[in-house]
């Protein structure tokens, strides 16, 4: 055990923050918002708390929680900005935020490195650490996704004008979805930054978008389950199987394609599905045999 | 002097590229994402033809067009169509549209960076461009090409979709897809024509901003899927007249900042143009007022 966990904890860091960066682009998804401004508060949050390390020299948690907290406040300033814009327009809208995100860390200068990004970040944070805050965002998502809360949740995505009929502030709930997702792509910014000790412009780019956008399609975009199942997913696959390390990305692409063809709920949809038919053949023969008996 | 023109250059092929987006966005409801990827790949196909073969500039251009055209098609075939048959409503089929054509995208893209290692390519043809010099302005054949070619399409393509039946029948299902399908609009063999011809378009441009540069990145069509987009939105969805002027405003504003010398903000113009437009004026410069469509 020891041994495994020796020769794989990058590779449990990396489970950890692709899990923190899914949330943060699923969590608004959840709330029928196409927004990707996750991943430009992923950029945020890593630039924040490099910052904070490299020219103010304070230590590696609050670093980490200036750099979620600067995140979740921008992200939240661009949602009240682009409130009014559906479907595509807010999708494009926050990708062009994101890539704006970018250009502004090559044309910050000595603040943020320029094209070279900033080097000696290096934060002490351990596995034991990042899977504790892991579980604290969970445990909070997992609430919005029970009861009353949870059913208002669904409305809020699936319609809107209905939730609005039934007392449900659907404005102030889908604002609410920005400031989380920028806290938490805030988040995995931060402690991924300040586990590799550098951050460069060039990671805040597309394939960031696709990466994490991938991992919900595929595992499940409406719960934390799924991102969690898209996670271990993209981040285990390649090791396992040599074949797809080599055409890791073409691979992906093809994931990506089909799942969103013919697995719109993605892996979890899947599963619930079949659970669900299952226990209703379960079900249905219970009330033929208490037919029969009777 | 030589800036105006060399705006126009830039412009023209950027009016070629998102005219096809532009076309099959307005028209049949679909931002294909993979339109990047396909006029990447085409002129990739190309390079890798010519590598072979020494053809003459005309039958470089044909292998791209053909190839775009043909990749265009097999993505509507394969993803897009399956994609609109299943999809319950427009909202979630729009999504879905989008999360697969970025997955489709992806595939070509590795496929490219695999065989060039991420190195830029270009194309051999027996054409050499010439240099002229009229009244001290320098210009190659390439570039009065891409003008003529750009201008001509551009305008002809306005033209057709607003004079002739098919172009009726194009905008009919911009407007309005399922009443035109009940006037007897052929949907489906009007969706393969316009992502074929986008796709030719798409080709097009990758073979001539091939020639014009001497050789363009894997990446490139990535980065111009932003700017069409930003000149779509800014020209107004639906309108033709609108993305040609768009197409010129952007690469006029994007010349300015290179010229004005500060070469890193380039693309902050178009990411900013995208944000200033959707918040200012969200149906564009020459866009419908019903046209957008939740």
């Amino acid at each position: 055990m020891s041994t495994w966990y020796a020769m794989n904890v990058v590779l449990v860091q990396t489970t950890l923050t692709t899990l923190l960066l899914a949330l943060s682009i699923q969590v608004p998804l959840r709330f029928g918002v196409f927004s990707f401004a996750g991943v430009g508060a992923f950029g945020i949050g890593g630039y924040g708390s490099a910052i904070a390390m490299v020219h103010l020299g304070w230590s590696t948690w609050p670093a980490v929680a200036f750099g979620a907290v600067v995140a979740g406040l921008v992200v939240f300033l661009l949602g009240l900005v682009v409130q009014r814009l559906t479907g595509l327009y807010m999708g494009m809208a926050t990708i062009a935020f994101t890539l704006i995100v970018s250009v502004l860390a090559v044309n910050g200068g000595d603040l943020t490195g320029g094209a070279m990004g900033l080097y000696g970040a290096l934060g002490e944070i351990s596995v034991l650490q990042i899977l504790l805050v892991v579980l604290l965002v969970v445990a909070l998502l997992h609430l919005t996704e029970l009861g009353g809360m949870g059913r208002r949740v669904d409305a809020v995505r699936d319609d809107p004008e209905l939730a609005n009929a039934l007392g449900v502030d659907v404005v102030r709930y889908r604002q609410f979805s920005f400031l989380v997702s920028g806290l938490i792509g805030g988040l995995a910014g931060a402690i991924t930054t300040l586990l590799r000790s550098t951050i460069t412009p060039a990671e805040v780019n597309f394939h960031l978008v696709i990466l994490a956008l991938t991992a919900i399609v595929v595992g499940g975009s409406r719960s934390w389950v799924g991102a969690l199942i898209g996670a271990v997913i993209f981040v285990w696959l390649p090791t396992w199987i040599g074949f797809l390390a080599e055409w890791e990305r073409v691979a992906y692409g093809v994931i990506v394609a089909v799942a969103a063809i013919y697995l719109p709920l993605g892996v979890l949809g899947v599963a619930k599905d079949l659970w669900h038919r299952f226990r209703t053949r379960e079900e249905r023969a219970r009330v033929a045999a208490l037919a029969k008996e009777s | 002097m030589q800036d105006v023109l060399n705006a126009t250059t830039l412009g023209s092929i950027y009016l070629l590229f998102a005219l096809g987006m532009a076309l099959v966005w307005g028209t049949i409801g679909i931002l294909n994402f993979a339109h990047g990827a396909t006029f990447m790949f085409a002129a990739f196909i190309g390079h890798l033809v010519t590598a072979r073969v020494e053809l003459p500039l005309l039958g470089v251009i044909a292998v791209a067009v053909l190839v775009g055209a043909l990749i265009s098609v097999l993505t509507q075939l394969l993803a897009f169509q399956p994609i609109l048959k299943r999809a319950k409503n427009r909202h979630a089929a729009e999504l879905r549209i989008l999360i697969a054509g970025i997955g489709v995208a992806a595939i070509p893209l590795a496929i490219a960076q695999r065989q060039t290692r991420s190195t830029p390519f270009g194309l051999r043809s027996s054409y050499s461009p010439q240099v002229y010099e009229v009244f001290g302005l320098r210009i190659t054949t390439t570039a009065i090409i891409i003008i003529v070619l750009g201008l001509v399409i551009g305008i002809g393509m306005t033209l057709w979709l607003r004079r002739s039946r098919h172009g009726l029948a194009l905008r009919a299902l911009g407007v309005d897809a399922e009443t035109s399908a009940g006037m007897g609009v052929n949907r489906t063999t009007l969706a393969f024509g316009t992502m074929a011809v986008a796709g030719g378009l798409a080709g097009l441009a990758g073979a001539l901003l091939t020639l014009q540069l001497g050789a363009i990145a894997p990446e490139t069509g990535d980065q111009l899927i932003i700017k069409a987009f930003a000149i779509i939105v800014l020209g107004g969805l639906g309108s033709m007249a609108g993305t040609v002027i768009g197409a010129y405003v952007l690469a006029g504003a994007e010349t300015l900042v290179l010229v004005m010398n500060w070469g890193t903000w380039v693309d902050a113009v178009s990411f900013g143009l995208i944000f200033l437009i959707l918040l200012a004026r969200p149906q564009g410069l020459l866009g419908r007022k019903e046209v957008r469509r939740t």
